[in-house]
């Protein structure tokens, strides 16, 4: 077996390698590997994605010299955080990534038809999606164990020549049998041709799988499919990850997910150290050079001081967790979004709920269906407590569990003002809730949930709704998409051609990548370049200084002084190497002075900057609202540094406004005239 | 003491116009102080000279122009009025007022605003002062283009088939079917120059809107709306003569300028000596303009403009500019010597210190015009400049009519410096003004053209010297398409901006 070059007795696995080839070295080489999720799963858990690259890329050195399997970095909600709150794009990251270490293989988690966005996307966006990312490492996975979902994934990463890693969505629930599961792996088996070219993740994105539960569920596997080489990818919500993680190694597992113990808190995934010398202390070698883990750990110790914001206000592990099922990587944002909206205090009924409502409607909480369920539940919560006090809130969760538990959640067995509140329960639910209902998403893993919650949802139309239901997977179901019209509005809105990477932001996330993309153009490379310090609080007191490296050049900024705010303008003054500079910020006071731009059909607008010295033409004198104009004759005229530029009438028309006086001065773009064509 | 205009001019009928007096008459002229008449760049240009002869310098400026660059260099500024051009720079009596307040001797008009104006020029010597320029009269036959064509062709220089004294549109039609022309033609202002009140007409249905907007270009910029009409010479060149003459009868040429690099009528890009031109085309075109010169009696420094057709090889006479041009830095690169000092020295009655055997040019000289414009429209841009930073090292020769900090006033020419380089070939040249302009070069707060300057330096058709005047509008996309998207420079302050919003006001709700 090929070594890793300088690490004694690891496997050789590394970006280039064929999935054949890559299976094969797992598959033969003794003992465990690890993936680190510390690029993406470690701060999605706990510090809701706001890891920066600054700080993360200075564990690149030692991953590069560690002899992980792969390094998540990519996809998930990271993607999405990178555009919306970090400004960083994926592109930058895996580039960054890439040239860092070189010798570890990417890895990032997609959500079958969803990919990175919230959307069941058509074919041939995934297609052309997948096929322009540089990633090697393509965990998939469906909140629906829908493996047919997969497809059009599955056959571009493999066609590509890089390792497809189907994850099953794994829950401990009483219809998440061995039966159930090995249904699904065998459905993944056949998708991908057999178990030679492909790793099987189990996705305990919940953390909640017991170790007795893993062990067997592990073990039926193995016996079905000796070959398949079995990642466990685990949140520790539940405090029991690490012997979990030993179950599942016990049973056959080869590779299990960790991040660096600095970097744990309560729902990511297992401490390295830790594991690593439990593991061995079990009899289990890990393959991977311990030394530099430990370094990336004290690494890590250095900025993430800087996070403490981005952590969950609900601190410590959550046994229950197994009843509610919220996933690690949704706990720090769900608990911010309760803060932020006054509802923090509902939690507990809302968790509650959540339990309640997955024994109703099955399918696994994960994106998108955890946002569903959260959504949903956590608005059912607020609207009892809005509408009936916390009284409202104990009554309706103590009338669910006797639907549940007592009544069997047979609709037709409570009383019938039970059943009317009942099917009050989902007519304020969210539409992605009632799209999940409709077969949007594809087909639900135990079938559709009962007809009362078509009832609840769709009040009297649900019969019809019910018929519209489909069980086409959305791979089949969507038509394809325009691509080149879906880039020329880009173009349009951008008002440049898009570069690639550009383009797949805005097809994941049209109206966000708008955004980044603006931000990008106002301030550069500040994302990347600036210290995670200065990037949330910029600097604070003069001569306070920020240095950086720039496209190969030495960079100093120094604050000289702060003004004072006056009409919601501060001048911040700086010295840009040496070079004195003013800045003048706007506040959220800033008095806005809105010109008027034309754009819509009728508008005519300035095609230059200058001054309007004619309105109307010589020959007919001034124009007024209500004259008409003849397409070609001269309506206005604009000069600018002595030169003269006719405005001219686009089509026959009558003047509905005239927007500018004699001699205003105007901008390029602004309104001038409003016709209506007749 | 300062002469007047009858002590320096006699009529002669035979010639039909004026000539100058016994030399003894001239001799007593000096000029110790000059008001320049002027702003910007030419206004800077004129004081830079002055300096070199250690003539005092008195320059008027407008409201918006108080603290304008050429204010700064001067020895003392007389305010004369608000923005408009008509109520300041233009206004005679107000700038001959502050000439005589200042106690100048003489007043140097620059170019543009009233450097071709006959009255002006005239009511400057009426005033008793010494007008650095050509004499009023021969301003007053070449300004009229109309005159200047027929007294072209009367000393046998070639001119391009039109019609003058135009009024309507009906004219032009009936001369067009007369004659056998085809569209495009040319519109012109008789009294024009600088690309006013100058309107190229394609097709018929152009005619009716594009004469409205010559005439009523004329009137605005000249204050005379007569018109004339000529045959359009498709993918000409734009070739031009510069000439300078004393009161003694010399006249010497400098060699040719190429301007063939415009957009709209205007020069945004000149050289010398013109790439088209072999040695026995070059001194037929300047010895002709010499001719012509020597005929009209004129005196200072002047230009002679032609128009080459490529194809046949054939030149027509433009027009003579009776001032001192934009692009003469490239000439004074390329012979070493200072027109504007020429100027002084003429208008004192000295005699050129040199024949025409003593000029020998031994340079190619590129000059840019740098505009406060979109690069990619022409839209203008006006506003304080926030930093200015020239290039520097061998072969670059800059001329600029701003400071870092100074207002751009959207009132007046774009033109806010001019970026020359010189080399001992073209190939040289450019080079080195491929260097000023993408490496050294940098101004924040407004717009310039430097990026399609580049741009247009590096296209191979500039290169190879092979382009006619719509160069510009050909190539517009493919231009604009290789503009530098950035440096690291401006990606810096993108940075620093940042840190500074931050520092201002603190987390943003959006991390």
């Amino acid at each position: 077996m090929d070594v890793r070059p300088g690490m004694q007795k690891i496997p050789l696995i590394k970006p280039g390698m064929s999935p054949g080839e890559i299976v094969k070295t797992v598959r033969s080489a003794p003992g465990v590997f690890f993936s680190s999720t510390g690029m993406r799963d470690a701060g999605q858990s706990d510090y809701k994605n706001r890891l920066r690259l600054y700080d993360l890329k200075t564990l690149a050195p030692y991953y590069n010299k560690m002899g992980l399997f792969s390094a998540e970095c990519h996809g998930g909600a990271r993607w999405h955080v990178g555009i919306l709150n970090r400004k960083e794009s994926p592109f930058e990251e895996i580039e960054t990534l890439r040239e860092l270490m070189p010798n570890v293989l990417l890895q990032t988690l997609v959500r079958e038809t969803n990919l990175w966005g919230y959307r069941p996307y058509p074919k041939n966006i995934i297609e052309y999606v997948v096929s322009k990312v540089d990633i090697d490492v393509w965990r998939c996975f469906s909140f629906l164990n829908d493996i047919r979902n997969m497809r059009a994934v599955a056959e571009v990463v493999m066609k590509r020549g890089r390792l497809f890693q189907p994850a099953i969505a794994f829950t401990q629930a009483d219809w998440t049998t061995n039966d159930y599961y090995l249904e699904i792996v065998s459905q993944v088996v056949d998708l991908c041709g057999g178990t030679n070219e492909i790793v099987l993740c189990i996705k305990d994105m919940s953390g909640v799988g017991s170790p007795k539960r893993l062990k067997v569920l592990v073990d039926a596997i193995r016996q079905k499919f000796p070959d398949l080489v079995i990642q466990y990818h685990r949140h520790i919500t539940d405090g029991l990850a690490i012997p979990a993680l030993l179950a599942a190694v016990q049973a056959g597992a080869k590779i299990l997910d960790v991040e660096e113990d600095s970097l744990t808190r309560f729902y990511g995934q297992a401490p390295i150290l830790a594991l690593h010398a439990y593991l061995e202390e079990s009899g289990f070698p890990v393959n991977i050079e311990r030394t530099e883990a430990e370094h990336a750990v004290q690494k890590v110790r250095e900025w993430i001081g800087q996070y403490d914001w981005a952590e969950s206000p609900f601190k410590g592990y959550d046994h229950n967790v197994r009843h509610h099922r919220m996933p690690g990587g949704a706990f720090p944002s769900s608990f911010e979004q309760a803060d932020n909206r006054g509802f923090l205090h509902l939690m507990p009924s809302i968790l509650k709920m959540m339990s309640l409502y997955n024994r109703m409607i099955h399918y696994f909480d994960v994106t998108p269906g955890s946002q569903i369920t959260w959504v949903t539940c956590s608005g059912i919560v607020n609207r009892y407590a809005k509408e009936k006090g916390e009284g409202g809130v104990r009554h309706i969760l103590k009338l669910l569990t006797k639907f549940i538990e007592e009544k069997w959640q047979r609709f037709e067995s409570m009383d019938p003002h039970e059943q009317e509140e009942l099917l009050g329960l989902f007519q304020n639910a969210p539409g992605d809730f009632k799209n999940l209902l409709l077969g949007d998403y594809g087909k639900l893993p135990m079938g559709w949930p009962a007809e009362w919650i078509y009832r609840s949802a769709f009040g009297d139309e649900w019969e019809s709704r019910i018929k519209e239901r489909k069980d086409l997977s959305p791979l089949d179901a969507l038509d394809d998409e325009d691509l080149l019209m879906l880039r020329k509005t880009l173009s349009e809105a951008i008002g440049r051609k898009p570069s690639e990477e550009e383009f797949i932001l805005y097809l994941m996330h049209p109206k966000n990548a708008l955004e980044m993309i603006e931000f990008v153009e106002k301030y550069g490379e500040a994302p990347l370049v600036l210290p995670t310090s200065v990037w949330r609080n910029g600097l604070k007191k003069p001569g306070d200084k920020v240095e950086f490296e720039f496209w190969g050049k030495p960079y100093t900024v120094e604050l000289v002084s702060i003004g004072a705010e006056h009409e919601g303008l501060i001048h911040v003054v700086m010295r840009v190497n040496n070079n004195t500079r003013v800045y003048t910020v706007e506040t959220p006071r800033a008095k806005k002075v809105a010109i008027r731009m034309a754009k819509g059909l009728g508008d005519v607008g300035a095609p230059i900057n200058g001054n309007v010295w004619r309105i109307g033409n010589p020959e007919r004198g001034s124009l007024k609202v209500g004259d008409i104009v003849h397409k070609g004759e001269e309506i206005g005229n604009l000069e600018a540094m002595k030169m003269e530029n006719a405005i001219i009438a686009p089509f026959d028309g009558q003047v509905m406004e005239v927007c500018v006086k004699l001699n205003e001065t105007v901008q390029e773009g602004q309104l001038l005239f409003i016709l209506e064509k007749s | 003491m300062t002469a007047s205009y009858d002590d320096l001019y006699e009529r002669n009928d035979d010639v039909r116009m004026y000539v100058y007096r016994e030399k003894s008459d001239r001799m007593k002229r000096k000029i110790q102080r000059i008001l320049v008449a002027n702003r910007g760049v030419p206004a800077v240009r004129i004081i830079h000279t002055c300096r070199d002869r250690k003539i005092n310098t008195a320059v008027v400026y407008s409201t918006p122009d108080r603290l304008g660059h050429h204010v700064f260099m001067a020895d003392s500024a007389i305010h004369i009025g608000e923005a408009p051009p008509t109520e300041s720079y233009l206004d005679i009596d107000k700038i001959i007022d502050a000439a005589l307040k200042s106690k100048a001797d003489a007043i140097h008009p620059g170019w543009g605003f009233l450097a071709e104006n006959h009255l002006f020029a005239q009511k400057v010597i009426d005033a008793g002062l010494i007008w650095i320029g050509p004499p009023p009269e021969i301003i007053r036959l070449m300004g009229d283009k109309i005159k200047a064509k027929e007294l072209a062709q009367k000393a046998n220089v070639p001119t391009i088939p039109g019609i003058s004294d135009v009024n309507d549109v009906k004219q032009v039609q009936n001369w067009m079917k007369d004659e056998n022309i085809n569209f495009p033609i040319m519109i012109k202002a008789a009294a024009g120059g600088g690309g006013k009140g100058m309107v190229k007409i394609e097709n018929a249905k152009q005619l009716a809107q594009g004469f409205s907007q010559a005439r009523s270009e004329a009137e605005k910029s000249f204050d005379n709306g007569s018109l004339l009409a000529e045959r359009y010479i498709e993918r000409g060149r734009h070739i031009e003569v510069q000439i300078v003459a004393d009161e003694s009868g010399n006249v010497v040429h400098l060699f040719e300028r190429e301007c063939t690099l415009q957009r709209r009528n205007q020069k945004i890009i000149e050289e010398a000596p013109a790439p088209t031109l072999n040695d026995t085309l070059r001194q037929e075109i300047c010895f002709t303009a010499t001719r012509l010169m020597r005929e009209l009696g004129y005196t200072s420094a002047g230009t002679v403009e032609f128009i080459l057709d490529t194809r046949t090889k054939k030149y027509y006479f433009l027009e003579v500019n009776t001032r001192l041009q934009v692009e003469h830095s490239i000439t004074e690169l390329i012979t070493g010597l200072d027109i504007v000092g020429i100027m002084i020295d003429v208008a004192m009655g000295k005699k050129l210190p040199f024949n025409q055997s003593d000029i020998h040019p031994n340079r190619w000289a590129l000059e840019v015009r740098l505009n406060a414009e979109d690069p990619k429209n022409f839209s203008p841009s006006f506003g304080t400049v926030t930093r200015f930073q020239v290039p520097h090292g061998p072969g670059v020769r800059i001329l600029t009519g701003i400071y870092e900090g100074a207002d751009i006033p959207p009132y007046y020419d774009s033109l806010f410096m001019l970026l020359v380089t010189a080399g001992v070939d073209r190939e040289d040249a450019i080079r080195v003004m491929d260097r000023a302009l993408s490496r050294n070069l940098r101004i924040e707060g407004v717009k310039t053209l430097a990026p399609l300057l580049l741009s247009i330096i590096r296209h191979p058709v500039f290169i190879a010297g092979d382009f006619s005047t719509h160069f510009i509008e050909e190539h517009m996309d493919e231009l604009i398409s290789t503009f530098k998207e950035k440096n690291s420079e401006d990606e810096v302050l993108k940075v620093a901006k940042y840190v500074a919003e931050i520092s201002a006001l603190g987390p943003q709700k959006w991390m």
